[in-house]
């Protein structure tokens, strides 16, 4: 059963009277429990493919069905209910809340259930403890190294136990090292947890740990 | 309310920014609120204002005296009932500005005939009328020093044409009392003592600043006060006749639309401020461009977006709100004992911070800070995640 589902997506953005086609009727599906990595060079239009998949943007035409909602018939509103239950974005630069220690930057996502206090804090002690980070629970951002940062960006992105984790070039800004920690956390997640992954990346040998990889070039699905 | 750590921690953590803001507004707020009990505390000087009594005073200025036997022709008018006269006497006690209450030389019995707002009972009426160096004290003077009918004090005045060698001697013969339901407004501070005491004391120098004219028609009240100025417009000392409650409105405001120039002021001032919380608010805003993009990402819908960051600035308007009540509360206290300023403002009575005053101060500034934040947060929830997120 796949739980992603792209079918015939188009997208064109418009500058001035310029037409400017991003994705050229892309049919893409990725199966419950899948690792995909998503390649190509920059401007293919992957980011752009991944942000339709995680309903932060909508495509011109074509369909977007992921664990078994189309995305493209739900209003703003619903949209955003939605990502808050079935996806985590894990982005390049790890998009933390730079006020907010590691233990609450993971607890944020919770501030949308009915979870009490104590439950929220619980629950991200206990998912810091998943990528071992526990020992940082209180420690900010600007207090964190670069792998760490993501680790709590992944922590963030798997709180409320999505089926579905995107993640958008996750080792772009880290060292070899923090890379490896990051791709072998992702393979964790994926494996014992059965995580459907889609991971955007520039770097062959992170793609290598990907159970599928897929090609896009100027817009267009070409492997 | 689960969101309102998340809106503590933007303002903490930009604590210099917020702390400016909230001044800003606090100061605002505060101006506001002092500015209006001033304005409050001349309305209620003004309703103690009574239409049956008229002032009559030097048609050039207070300052300018006028000969005390206008009172016998003031009196001989018909329809006047009672004529007194109305010394401002400056008395300064101890020597010290600090400690000053005001204080009028009248013709006792008339005076206090005119004025049943004074409550005081028969025995103190007869025991200030016997005595030439009686003199009558409000309640709230007398509880300021601790005085009690019997005791004595001396006083100098600041105007020199009621200097003498040696202070003015004064006994307290009695303690009014005021009823401010029955009659609003009346002041509960000022001593008044005979005029005569002063007439003679000063070898008959002491000329009158004011009188006080009862009339028994208060539909008369324009007539009688042409009829007041007719008798003395060739003399050297023309004189100006209106009603108290006239007098003392062109006295406190000083020849001006008081409330109106202070009100002006505190509008001036709140919409100054508006723009520099909506400055603020904006630019903490767009430094969040990143972060408003996360929050949605992660799930949090534009309405909620919105509700966070008007959280934010009407949180910064509730802070300064009440910073700028707690320091007008305090400043108006302290007012009156400073230097200069503080005898200025000695004269309002019920000189203080009132609830409905409080209150609408409180409210500006809550609704200052939630227009404040309007834009900002209408431009946060019209934003889209992917144009947000590109600024990563």
């Amino acid at each position: 059963m796949a739980t992603i589902e792209v079918e015939n997506v188009r997208k064109v953005y418009h500058r001035d009277a310029e037409e400017l086609v991003v994705l050229d009727g892309i049919t893409v599906e990725v199966p419950d429990g899948d690792y995909v990595a998503l390649m190509g060079p920059s401007g293919s239009g992957k980011t752009t493919l991944l942000n339709l998949i995680a309903g932060i943007d909508r495509p011109t035409s074509g369909t977007v069905t992921v664990a078994g909602t189309e995305l493209t018939a739900l209003s703003e509103r619903d949209l955003a209910q939605w990502r808050s239950r079935n996806v985590g974005f894990i982005f390049q630069f790890y998009n933390l809340i730079p006020v907010l220690n590691a233990e609450e930057n993971v607890a944020l996502p919770l501030l949308l259930t009915n979870l009490s206090r104590s439950e929220r804090k619980k629950r991200a002690l206990m998912t810091l403890e998943l990528v071992g980070l526990a020992d940082r629970s209180n420690h900010f951002p600007r207090q964190l190294s670069g792998g760490q940062e993501q680790r709590v960006a992944i922590a963030q992105a798997i709180v409320t136990d999505p089926s579905v984790l995107l993640a958008d070039e996750p080792t772009g800004d880290l060292d070899a090292r923090s890379a490896e920690e990051i791709l072998r956390l992702l393979e964790t997640l994926n494996r014992d947890l059965k995580k459907t992954i889609v991971m955007v990346t520039h770097d062959p040998r992170a793609a290598q740990r990907a159970r599928t990889q897929k090609h896009l070039e100027k817009g267009v699905l070409v492997s | 309310m689960k969101f309102l750590p998340l809106v503590l921690r933007h303002l903490r953590h930009n604590w210099l920014r917020t702390l400016s803001t909230v001044v800003a507004m606090a100061v605002c707020i505060f101006l506001f609120c002092t500015l209006e009990t001033f304005v409050e505390a001349t309305k209620y000087n003004l309703k103690s204002a009574n239409d049956s009594r008229l002032v009559t005073r030097h048609n050039v200025s207070l300052v300018f005296p006028m000969p005390v036997s206008y009172r016998e022709r003031i009196k001989s008018l018909p329809g006047v009932k009672r004529v007194s006269v109305s010394n401002w006497f400056g008395g300064k006690y101890k020597d010290d500005m600090k400690l000053f209450f005001p204080s009028f030389a009248v013709d006792g019995e008339e005076y206090l005939a005119m004025y049943p707002e004074y409550l005081l009972d028969d025995a103190a009426r007869s025991a200030f009328f016997k005595d030439q160096r009686a003199c009558i004290v409000g309640q709230e003077t007398a509880d300021r020093f601790g005085w009690k009918v019997g005791d004595s004090f001396q006083l100098e005045s600041f105007i020199p044409r009621y200097r003498k060698e040696s202070p003015f001697e004064f006994m307290i013969a009695g303690i009014y009392k005021t009823d401010t339901v029955r009659h609003p407004g009346t002041n509960g501070t000022i001593m008044i003592f005979h005029y005569k005491y002063l007439y003679e004391a000063t070898s008959q120098k002491a000329q009158v600043g004011s009188f006080v004219t009862q009339i028994e028609d208060p539909a008369m009240a324009v007539t009688i006060s042409r009829q007041i100025d007719e008798l003395f417009e060739n003399s050297d000392s023309a004189t100006k006749t209106e009603t108290e409650a006239a007098f003392r409105a062109s006295f406190v405001s000083l020849g001006g639309n008081l409330a109106l120039l202070l009100r002006s002021i505190g509008v001036a001032v709140t919409f100054t401020i508006l723009l520099v919380t909506a400055n603020t608010m904006s630019m903490a805003i767009r430094e969040r461009r990143t972060e408003i993009g996360i929050l949605k990402t992660l799930g949090f819908s534009d309405g909620r977006v919105l509700g966070i960051v008007l959280s934010e600035s009407t949180l910064l308007g509730i802070l300064g709100g009440t910073v700028g009540i707690v320091l007008a509360h305090n400043m108006i206290q302290v007012l009156p004992r400073l230097p200069f300023i503080g005898d200025a403002v000695r004269g309002f009575p019920r000189l203080g911070l009132s609830l409905p005053t409080a209150a609408f101060g409180f409210g500006t500034a809550v609704l200052l800070g939630f227009v404040a934040g309007l834009i900002p947060a209408f431009l946060s929830y019209r934003a889209r995640i992917t144009s947000l997120l590109r600024h990563v």
